[in-house]
């Protein structure tokens, strides 16, 4: 079923969702998960619409400046709960699988801002996000995407020392025989596009946004 | 006195574990409260605080920010928390003045007071650049040092091992390059005249860093060794590495941290009061003899948009006023436009303005926010015009400042996302007579005539 053929007054109810997602209001965002479910609208319309939409409404709000970082994480965890409401009531053979996603500043590089921010991008965008955090080994991303059946691995330096470790994690993919299991997208301060196809990325995000825009092109 | 390192230790051990997030979270919820109940409000159309009560409530809030929250130690996932009587004790044992350089170059580095007389501290250079090859480097080392505006220069990165072999943090590869790197900093300064001048540089990994230190070619304990505080309010076993060894190795410690406009202190009054508690974290848990005290804004590539020049300033100051404390601002350090640009002239002066005038020194060198693996990004003009400004904004009066920086702003702030990328040193200097290609010095000339028309007065 899709939207157009909803009922006007449920059509709401999902409305109401997606604006107390972008409020960040978790209780009325709660309550109106449960209403979804008690009256027995699509719950994978309602992930679909209201979830999906709301994540592009506190993006809209973060360029803005209206939203900070902590606002995306509120966001992320918010739209995390209320999915898992609306998830439990879709039969497990339908359920849509989200993508997921290892992210993690490489070896050598402590910078946590751009790559926080990317992280947080990510799950609003309605991926599953696994941070692991600064100075992380190249066979440590390897390793945890392969344990979680990950399909992006995402890589962030913010220093030229820094940055052949993102060739690196793309050069042990091959040597393992792995590289067409992951997408491997690359970012940073001095990392660029052209940088990236010189070293195989499958994809690159100046910044958070054209990041997250960039991962959902390359895991389609 | 200071609490011990064995015990800071101890703390990252023992502290709360809390999952980085909800350390992430507590620090937003605790930077929007304290902006209430403090009164603190940014009004963009006044880029200075030029009155001083604001500053005054600011560093209470960062102080109450810092003692309440604490500091997330990375490695550990423990917050190690230091009290209030902790905190003032170990402000009380910093040094008001230190003396960094040696011979003829030895230079103090004191306290300054807002509005302050007091000399102020230029380091420059193209702080942690790269650079294609030893010539390049050791020439526009040479060109920075001969400079008598400055007082230090900063080192940078050669990008190639031996002119072929990437160079890779944490692999023996950074060592050997940081190593050979700074023994070239070394010469230059040398051959410029000024062996005992002030050199800084920084490694991504402790261990290139401590490696760098060598008395006879290398850094010297009479320079400083600087140990970052992660955005925000964050330490890792790494970062105290760097503080250990200089503890042990008597080499004074230059703490630097950058709270985040749009991160998760929030707006930029929030970014402020994280300001001064960073800077509080860098004298109770880094050791920090003196620091950097900074933001950066997750938007925007660069250091001198209107909220930041707001926020560093305003932090800066609540710091200078209520502390005795040594204060590096250095709010010019990096501009969005890239060298040969009147922009990044502009961008410079606004930054070191208010650094300067609130009560900072500026050691933090000069180069484009972005340079990514560009070689030779800059030339010793820009260190020159940074050594200028900061001199000729000693003593100047906030509310003069206010006016000469809102003139600034009006010059760059439209284009700080689609700065001009400028051109690296080939493009606008004579390498063989080491003096800028006149397009370059005409445009210095008339960047300079402007702002001492609008009330800058520089030192000739």
């Amino acid at each position: 079923m899709e939207i157009e053929n909803l009922a006007e007054e449920h059509k709401q109810i999902l409305d109401s969702l997606m604006r107390a997602i972008v409020d960040i209001d978790d209780e009325k965002a709660t309550t109106i998960a449960e209403k979804i479910i008690e009256q027995e609208i699509n719950p994978s319309l309602a992930i679909k619409y209201s979830i999906s939409n709301a994540a592009i409404g506190i993006g809209e709000k973060f360029d803005s400046g209206e939203y900070f970082l902590a606002h995306l994480v509120m966001a992320g965890d918010l739209m995390a709960s209320v999915g898992k409401i609306l998830e439990q009531n879709i039969p497990i053979e339908t359920r849509e699988r989200k993508k997921v996603a290892v992210i993690g500043a490489v070896q050598g590089d402590m910078h946590t801002v751009g790559k926080n921010l990317v992280a947080t991008m990510l799950r609003s965008g309605g991926f599953e996000v696994y941070d692991m955090g600064v100075d992380v080994p190249s066979m440590a991303f390897i390793e945890k995407a392969k344990e979680l059946g990950a399909d992006l691995i995402a890589l962030s330096s913010l220093l030229t020392t820094t940055m052949p470790y993102q060739k690196e994690v793309i050069e042990d993919l091959a040597a393992m025989g792995l590289r067409d299991r992951f997408k491997v997208m690359v970012g940073g301060g001095p990392v660029t596009r052209s940088y990236a196809d010189k070293i195989g990325a499958d994809g690159y995000g100046k910044d958070a946004i054209e990041a997250l825009e960039e991962a959902k092109k390359i895991c389609a | 006195m200071k609490i011990s390192l064995p015990e800071i230790l101890l703390r990252s051990k023992e502290g709360q574990f809390m999952e980085e997030k909800q350390f992430d979270l507590a620090l937003f919820k605790k930077t929007q409260e304290l902006q209430k109940k403090y009164h603190i409000k940014y009004d963009p159309g006044k880029p200075l605080d030029t009155e001083g009560d604001l500053a005054d409530r600011i560093y209470q809030a960062g102080v109450e920010l810092f003692t309440e929250l604490g500091t997330f130690c990375v490695t550990t996932n423990r917050v190690i928390n230091v009290s209030e009587k902790e905190l003032f004790a170990a402000i009380d044992t910093c040094p008001e003045e230190i003396e960094l350089g040696q011979g003829n170059e030895r230079v103090k580095m004191g306290h300054r007071d807002v509005e302050g007389d007091q000399q102020v501290v230029v380091v420059a250079g193209i702080q942690t650049a790269p650079y294609s090859d030893e010539a390049h480097m050791f020439m526009i080392y040479k060109g920075c040092a001969m400079d008598r505006c400055v007082d230090g220069i900063w080192g940078g990165i050669l990008l190639k091992n031996d002119g072929k072999y990437d160079v890779i943090a944490g692999t023996p590869s950074e060592i050997y390059q940081y190593r050979k790197t700074v023994e070239i900093l070394r010469k230059a300064v040398t051959a410029a005249g000024r062996p005992g001048l002030i050199t800084i540089s920084n490694a991504p990994t402790s261990g290139a860093t401590i490696a760098m230190f060598d008395e006879e070619m290398g850094l010297r304990r009479t320079d400083y060794m600087e140990s970052t505080g992660m955005s925000e309010l964050k330490v890792a076993y790494d970062d105290l590495n760097r503080s250990a060894f200089a503890l042990a190795h008597g080499v004074s410690i230059h703490g630097t941290h950058s709270s985040t406009i749009g991160g998760f202190s929030g707006n930029p009054e929030g970014a402020t009061i994280t300001a001064v508690a960073g800077s509080l974290q860098l004298i109770a848990i880094h050791f920090a003899d003196s620091f950097r005290c900074g933001t950066v804004d997750s938007r925007i590539k660069a250091r001198q948009s209107r909220s930041q020049l707001w926020s560093a300033g305003s932090a800066i100051q609540a710091l200078s006023r209520n502390t005795k404390l040594i204060v590096d601002g250095s709010i010019g350090d990096h501009p969005a436009a890239g060298p040969g640009t009147k922009q990044y002239f502009y961008e410079s002066a606004a930054g070191h303005i208010v650094s300067t005038v609130m009560g900072g020194h500026s050691t933090e060198g000069t180069r484009k926010f972005t340079v990514g693996n560009t070689c030779n990004y800059g030339t010793p003009l820009e260190s020159r015009w940074m050594g200028e400004v900061c001199k000729a904004a000693v003593g100047m009066d906030r509310k003069t400042a206010e006016q000469i920086v809102l003139y600034l702003l009006s010059k760059y702030e439209d284009h700080l996302m689609d700065a001009p990328e400028g051109e690296t040193f080939d493009g606008l200097y004579d390498p063989k007579r080491m003096v800028p290609n006149q397009h370059y010095q005409t445009l210095y000339d008339e960047v300079k005539k402007e702002l001492k028309d609008i009330g800058i007065n520089f030192i000739d």
